[in-house]
């Protein structure tokens, strides 16, 4: 059983340093579970960023001698976002633009490690 | 010219351990210049994958955080750093494990490249438009764009 209030809580984990907010999104872009402080409509930065997930997915596959994505990072001016897959889910990172590359992706590496078991056995179920 | 820049072009790439290709292309993909070792797939340096980062730039520019300037993608062989200088697309594609952050130190690098590279094309863009507007007198814009991305 999926509890939300204790997913949300796992996400705003990473909401520290610079992170603004966490976002867990399904395979279609809709948002599952959200945390961060602000009032953006992370419902539409969501559906943005499975967009960007799928497309580089895709081409990556037919392009790069069918290699499979592991990781997005994506540098606004205002800001730096990072996706990855957490078993059939996307997990999306938003962040100020001083945080730094290496930071945004060892944090969403530990967050997707973290969070991969519970949500395959939600996948499966 | 083309081989002292491709010349330019290779030293700069074997600064870096394991990346495999450099290059530079206009918005829709279309490649203006590349270097390439072995190691780099054909089929990454062809329009057809250059050109998802033209369209991506634009949509993550919409995620509410300012214009897009660079993307980042690592598969689980490769990483692609793509950065946006307008009206230029610089794309570098290097092994999995390739130091990301040398690889992006390359864009201050190009600068003086990208630089004059996007005054030609600027340039040639302009002369299209005056050889346009001489041939269509008293055409309007939207015409004149769709003519010129079907004619050109």
């Amino acid at each position: 059983m999926l509890k939300p209030r204790a997913l949300s809580d796992v996400l705003s984990q990473a909401n520290t340093g610079g992170i603004g907010s966490t976002l867990l999104l399904n395979s279609e872009g809709s948002l599952l579970a959200f945390s961060g402080f602000g009032d953006k409509d992370a419902s539409a930065a969501g559906a943005i960023a499975s967009n960007i997930w799928t497309s580089f997915q895709k081409s990556g596959q037919l392009s790069l001698d069918d290699s499979k994505l592991d990781c997005v990072l994506v540098e606004c001016k205002l800001g730096k976002i990072a996706i990855t897959k957490v078993a059939n889910l996307l997990l999306c990172l938003c962040s100020s633009e001083n945080v730094s590359f290496g930071m945004l992706k060892t944090k969403i590496t530990a967050m997707s490690t973290y969070l991969e078991e519970p949500l395959s056995q939600i996948a499966s179920s | 010219m083309t081989e002292d820049l491709k010349s330019y072009l290779n030293k700069q790439m074997a600064t870096v351990d394991n990346l495999h290709a450099i290059a530079i292309t206009d918005r829709d993909g279309v490649v203006i210049i590349k270097v390439a070792n072995q190691m780099a797939p054909d089929t990454a340096l062809r329009q057809a994958f250059l050109s998802v980062f033209g369209i991506m730039t634009e949509q993550a520019s919409k995620m509410g955080m300012g214009n897009n300037s660079k993307i980042i993608n690592f598969y689980d062989r490769f990483q692609t750093v793509q950065i946006n200088a307008h009206p230029l697309l610089l794309h570098f594609i290097a092994d999995r494990d390739a130091n990301t952050g040398l690889i992006l130190e390359l864009e201050h690098a190009l600068a003086d490249v990208l630089q004059d590279i996007s005054k030609v094309v600027t340039m040639i863009a302009q002369v299209r438009r005056q050889a346009d507007a001489d041939l269509f007198p008293g055409d309007n814009t939207i015409n004149h764009c769709i003519r010129s991305r079907f004619i050109y």
